[in-house]
């Protein structure tokens, strides 16, 4: 339905307005009518994931108190377009929201799929006191709805409420777009009203100094192809260092698994470019920031790997015969104390002198800037970032071609992880750079036939690494209450696992040569 | 997009009551509904507060020359859409008569909605005919009210047995009881034995009340109107059962 939103001047408040537009819509038709329904104040507690997934997906979802939830805090769910809202109890307040700790039913399904592995959050409290008012025709029929609020945000921590600037809402009911235009008219004529944002949320997020758009993993430098190669890098890192530094916070939370992810992407992707890149920096320094980048990329290692391994699970578990999956039980709470043991060794890393450390002395090295101070660039720091961009993207692409088409049945697997890894970081390096150095028709094809190729790898890799660490459970496993079951499950899942790695691997060569067709020296 | 048809052959049993309570409580439960008001008596538009009009009849709607998303209203509850009668729908025989496969006419005139709308309920008119046919075909279940007697019973194993027997697609069949009297020692009887009898009759049971006649005054759901009502509760659980019974669920395709 079609809905509109206008903002009332500063000093106006609700009350003050509906008067004035009951009396707009009056004399906009003689056919309509309006009814004042009584003042509704509802505090919300505006719920979304870190990178804001709701907002994405165009839904809002709050927890409401006061309103019509009869004194009990309600999940009251907006959006899509069309969708109707959906209130459901919320029988308890958590500091997050997983998947799994939503109440069952409709809510649980409308945003199944959308915040997958993400905990909702807290994002702002909002203050709202309504006036709902309806247009109605001869039949009192409503033809149109009018909402006018006055709305607070709540600062975390600060007793002070954040007034923001009232608002209409006017939003159309279906079939009756005449009447819509005449209200909205008589609406949009108010000397007191402008037209606003539709999003409350975000003008109360922006209010409490959040951004809108939330936390997000990428990271967009625009980079100039002529600008020296070490300044370039550098701050494509600096970009990571940001993304990185904001994922600490809720990786020490442990508010859900995306930001430990996102965390060690940046980091993983910071250390691709100080290896692409590592003619425009000088040695010495590269050399001692890469030892503290996987410094950081190992002790966040352990707690990782486990949350894969049970995010996994389930999807295992299902490759196991129904009548045996019961027995793997032991192996899953195996799993749970050895992540809660790894997330506590983590965060008092996270959190100690030594982090602190390296991580400093990271912002530092990026804080300088190339070929200025003394010792800080390498012998590829002056020349443009696309000369050294387009060296690294062809030696990457042929090294892979050289290495895939030397693989055969017989080939460990690492030879096809370290093929798997330089298709990484040749991917980040059409990720950081790409956009901004070379058409997206050049770019856009190679990513796909990487990405196609990385994918089959990525299969081998996994099913290689699940194969290890259930392997890794078993002493452990044998000792326990029903080790011996979850074992002999184990092995049937193991044998699963291990047919379909052999088929991934079947797949390699097609897709390499699907990959190799697009020469790298034919980019622009 | 699943679609429910409140149905049965006989009038004045309480389809329209029936399908607008729970076209209120799909909705509220976050299901985008549409009431499709296919009896030409225009009751559940009336309820709805929606004129009883259709561009075009009947006819041309049902021969797919009618642009459909413009002759749908919403209604006062959120969610809830209405496709509103027409006095021409009492010509709807005639119109499918003249159509290639008259059977199969209304599903073809709901599958481009089934991305707006999660259910559809409709209201049908009393009556075993092509329309009554083409419902069939289109539903995904029969919700149909019983007055707790010895003829409504009768009438009731009549349109099992011509469902099962006659129509291409069966759809699923779930009946429950209404216009209840609990002072009468038949309709206690009935109620008692029928569910254990047959599978597809529920013991949910309407109350005859002041309530639900009131709708017609109050033109608002009995949901809405009196929530805390005997007859309110009994909706609510039909609503739950027809939920589980059929998996219905939001956004489901």
């Amino acid at each position: 339905m079609p809905t509109r939103c206008y903002l009332a001047a500063a000093e106006s408040d609700a009350l003050g307005l509906v008067a004035g537009l009951v009396d707009r819509v009056r004399e906009a038709s003689s056919a309509l009518d309006a009814d004042v329904g009584e003042r509704v104040v509802t505090t919300r507690v505006v719920l979304d994931t870190a990178d804001r997934r709701l907002r994405a997906a165009r839904m809002d979802l709050a927890i409401e108190t006061g309103g019509t939830g009869e004194g009990r805090a309600m999940f009251v769910l907006g959006g899509p377009a069309g969708a109707p809202e959906l209130r459901v109890v919320c029988p308890r307040q958590r500091r997050r929201y997983l998947a799994g700790e939503i109440p069952r039913g409709a809510l649980a399904e409308r945003l199944a799929g959308i915040i997958g592995v993400r905990a909702l959050l807290p994002l702002v409290e909002l203050r709202r006191e309504e006036i709902p008012v309806r247009v109605l025709d001869r039949e009192a029929k409503t033809v149109v709805r009018l909402i006018v609020a006055d709305l607070w945000a709540l600062p975390k921590g600060s007793p002070e409420p954040l007034r923001l600037r009232s608002r209409v809402e006017v939003t159309g009911v279906l079939g009756y777009r005449r009447q819509f235009a005449q209200v909205d008219s008589a609406v949009g004529d108010a000397p007191d009203l402008a037209t606003g944002t539709t999003s409350v949320v975000d003008d109360a997020v922006t209010a409490v100094a959040g951004s809108p758009g939330g936390l997000s993993s990428q990271v967009k430098v625009p980079v100039d192809g002529d600008e020296p190669a070490g300044a370039a890098a550098r701050r494509v890192l600096r970009g990571l260092a940001d993304v990185v530094e904001a994922q600490v916070p809720g990786t020490l939370d442990d508010l859900d698994s995306e930001f430990l992810h996102d965390l060690r992407i940046a980091v993983r992707r910071s250390r691709s470019v100080l290896r692409q890149m590592k003619r425009a920096f000088d040695p010495a320094a590269r050399r001692e920031q890469a030892d503290s980048l996987r410094w950081i990329q190992a002790v966040t290692g352990p707690t990782r790997d486990l949350d894969v391994q049970l995010l996994e699970w389930d999807e295992l578990a299902a490759l196991v015969p129904e009548d045996r999956r019961v027995a793997l039980g032991p192996a899953h709470a195996l799993l749970v104390e050895q992540r809660t043991a790894a997330l506590r060794t983590m965060k008092a890393t996270l959190r100690s002198a030594e982090y602190r450390r390296h991580w400093t002395a990271w912002r530092l090295f990026l804080a300088v800037d190339a070929g200025v101070s003394g010792g800080s660039g390498g012998i590829d720091a002056a020349p443009p970032i696309r000369k050294l961009a387009r060296r690294r993207v062809t030696a990457l692409s042929e090294r892979i071609v050289r290495e895939g088409r030397a693989l055969t049945a017989e080939s460990p697997a690492e030879a096809l992880h370290d093929i798997r890894k330089r298709g990484k970081e040749l991917r980040f390096v059409f990720e950081l750079f790409g956009p901004s150095l070379w058409p997206a028709s050049d770019v856009k094809p190679r990513v796909s036939a990487l990405k196609a190729l990385q994918d089959v790898l990525g299969r081998f890799h996994d099913r290689h690494v699940q194969v290890d660490r259930l392997r890794a459970l078993a002493p452990e496993l044998a000792n326990r209450p029903g080790g011996a079951t979850a074992l002999l499950a184990m092995g049937s899942l193991i044998d699963r696992l291990e047919a379909d790695q052999r088929k991934a691997q079947a797949d390699v060569a097609e897709r390499l040569e699907a990959f190799a067709r697009l020469h790298p020296r034919d980019l622009a | 997009m699943k679609v429910l048809a409140a149905y049965n052959i006989k009038g004045g049993v309480g389809k329209t009551a029936a399908a607008v309570n729970l076209g209120v409580l799909a909705a509220r439960d976050g299901f985008r509904t549409l009431l499709w008001d296919l009896d030409p008596q225009g009751a559940a538009s009336f309820l709805l507060r929606v004129r009883p009009k259709v561009k075009g009849g009947g006819r041309k709607l049902v021969r797919g020359r009618s642009d459909v998303p413009e002759l749908l209203r919403g209604s006062d509850v959120d969610g809830l859409d209405l496709l509103p009668a027409d006095f021409s729908y009492r010509h709807l025989d005639l119109a499918l008569d003249g159509t290639k496969r008259p059977a199969r006419q209304l599903a073809t005139l709901l599958a481009p909605l089934a991305e707006h709308y999660d259910l559809v309920v409709v209201d049908c008119q009393p009556s075993i005919s092509l329309v009554s046919e083409s419902v069939f075909d289109a539903a995904d279940a029969l919700v149909v009210p019983l007055i707790p007697s010895t003829l409504s019973l009768r009438t009731f194993d009549q349109l099992l047995d011509y469902v099962r027997n006659e129509v291409e697609r069966p759809p699923e069949i779930l009946a429950f009881f209404s216009m209840v009297d609990g002072r009468k020692k038949l309709h206690r009887e009935v109620i008692a034995q029928l569910p254990l009898d047959r599978p597809e009759v529920t013991t949910i049971a309407i109350p005859a009340a002041t309530e639900v006649e009131l709708m017609g005054i109050e033109r608002r759901a009995v949901v809405d109107s009196a929530p805390r009502s005997r007859a309110a509760q009994a909706y609510r659980d039909l609503w739950t059962e027809i939920r589980t019974r059929f998996d219905l669920r939001p956004g489901q395709p």
